[in-house]
């Protein structure tokens, strides 16, 4: 009993999120979560997750438990179908409103940027609730379609987000190459190089800038450093031939089912199994570049507006607020100040996502 | 798992298929991904997707994560690499330098000890 109870209290994930800002969000999942419309998840005290102080995840198996056997039971066609469409329309909200946001930002007041900043976040919830949710309901779909007798592989995606990510990131490599900069040389010289050399790589960062760790403020693909160096690591002294064809993606067997079917149980929980699976390549960075390319502009905004009233406040000391703070204006520089010592003070977590000094005023633009 | 003469077999699920054999290279923190060597059995806890452009220059894969539906199934089936989830606590089972075989098709993998 004693060990039942000390394994439940694991965590499911340890320090995956440190920002006091990233944090909060993972209590607005919750809050966005029932809007979902699933069945056993009709409250925020239904959802699954839930973020320590530490940035460490639990799952509450229960809840889990329960929300699996609500959902094996209410799979029909129409509502494995309501499913899809509603989870592909909280993802292509989000990224109109990223992009939305992105435009905006820079022609907009205090009040005004406050006011984008809670409806981009609301959306950036709501994914990332899926993205709770896509912990589990992926295995929930592929039970019920062992149950319904469906003896298919599962509908991996052709052609994932990742698998899309490393041609982009092989054909800039081939792209330096054709300049004379061999991955060894643009680390070497990075960033003093050819204006076309220092073009790409920033083309190349602002197209996939989303990719990258769940952890904000762990560098990703929105970093030219960050590229040049993995650019190194991944294609240094590779046979480029032996790449190439690792990269041209031979088919697998066809899995999914065809377009004429009569739409059974089995073809729509296979056409939903497969959009979740598409959707777990995607997930971190649906979420990650509204941070980036929708969020930051606005807290830069904010973040001047707050620096007329408090002299001493930092650009990235909007990192250390609750979103709920920033959608209130409620700055408290002790608080602040709090926060970030804690948060400077935890090596573990800075050493495990590779968080150097500078990394935050960088994330802002600020240094 | 079972210990036979200099190997040590441990289980998990086969998510890609192939077999392959090289040196453990093991993902623990942020750091290590930029020195990823050409041809090794690379270890991890979870594959994310932004770390699918280290995946050609490897050999293998062997993933601490249990479930088939996951990020490190798609992506080396996508590159054709045999990959092994499941293994439970393969980062601390399998230090750098250490030879592995991994077999896609079982989820097994050997560990060699070299004396």
């Amino acid at each position: 009993m004693a060990q039942a109870a000390e394994k439940s209290a694991q965590p499911y994930r340890r320090h995956i999120v440190g920002l006091p800002l990233q944090r909060s969000l993972f209590g607005e999942a919750a809050r966005a979560a029932p809007t979902i419309g699933l069945p056993a998840l009709t409250s925020e005290l239904d959802f699954p997750a839930q973020l320590d102080e530490n940035g460490d995840l639990f799952l509450d198996r229960s809840k889990v438990a329960a929300l699996t056997k609500a959902l094996l039971s209410w799979f029909t066609p129409a509502t494995l179908e309501l499913m899809r469409s509603t989870h592909a329309a909280a993802s292509d909200v989000l990224v109109d409103a990223t992009e939305n946001a992105a435009r905006a930002a820079a022609s907009l007041n205090g009040a005004s940027a406050r006011k984008l900043s809670e409806d981009l976040a609301n959306r950036m919830a709501l994914v990332l609730a899926y993205g709770v949710l896509s912990k589990f309901v992926p295995d929930v779909l592929l039970r019920a379609l062992a149950d319904a007798g469906d003896v298919e592989p599962p509908p991996f995606p052709e052609t994932s987000a990742g698998a899309k990510l490393t041609q982009n990131t092989f054909a800039l490599y081939e792209a330096c190459c054709a300049l004379n900069y061999t991955p060894q040389r643009l680390q070497r010289e990075w960033p003093h190089v050819l204006p076309e050399v220092f073009c790409l790589v920033g083309e190349f960062c602002k197209r996939q800038t989303g990719f990258g760790p769940l952890a904000w403020d762990s560098p990703g693909y929105e970093d030219p450093h960050y590229v040049v160096r993995l650019l190194h690591s991944a294609f240094d002294e590779v046979n480029a031939e032996q790449i190439r064809e690792r990269l041209s993606f031979a088919k697998r067997p066809v899995v999914t089912g065809s377009a004429i079917d009569v739409p059974t149980k089995i073809t729509a929980l296979r056409r939903l199994l497969a959009f979740w699976l598409d959707f777990l390549e995607r997930e971190t960075w649906y979420v990650r570049r509204a941070f980036y390319v929708g969020m930051i502009p606005l807290l830069r905004q904010l973040a001047a507006g707050y620096r007329e009233e408090i002299p001493a406040f930092q650009p990235a000391d909007v990192l250390f607020l609750d979103i709920r703070e920033v959608i209130a204006g409620t700055v408290d520089s002790a608080v602040i100040h709090t926060r970030r010592h804690r948060y400077m003070e935890n090596s573990e977590y800075l050493s495990l996502h590779g968080i150097e000094s500078s990394r935050l005023a960088r994330m802002l633009g600020s240094s | 798992m079972s210990a036979a003469n200099s190997t040590t077999v441990y289980s998990g699920l086969g998510a890609a298929p192939g077999r392959a054999s090289g040196k453990a290279y093991g993902i623990r923190n942020a750091e290590d991904i930029m020195a990823v060597p050409a041809g090794s059995i690379l270890v991890l806890r979870i594959l994310h997707p932004h770390l699918a452009p280290l995946l050609p220059r490897v050999a293998g894969l062997v993933v601490e994560e249990g479930a088939i539906l996951q990020h490190a199934t798609t992506l080396a089936r996508e590159c054709g690499i045999p990959a092994a989830v499941g293994i439970r606590d393969a980062c601390n089972l399998f230090q750098d330098g250490e030879l592995l075989d991994v077999d896609g098709y079982t989820g097994k993998v050997t560990k060699w000890h070299v004396d």
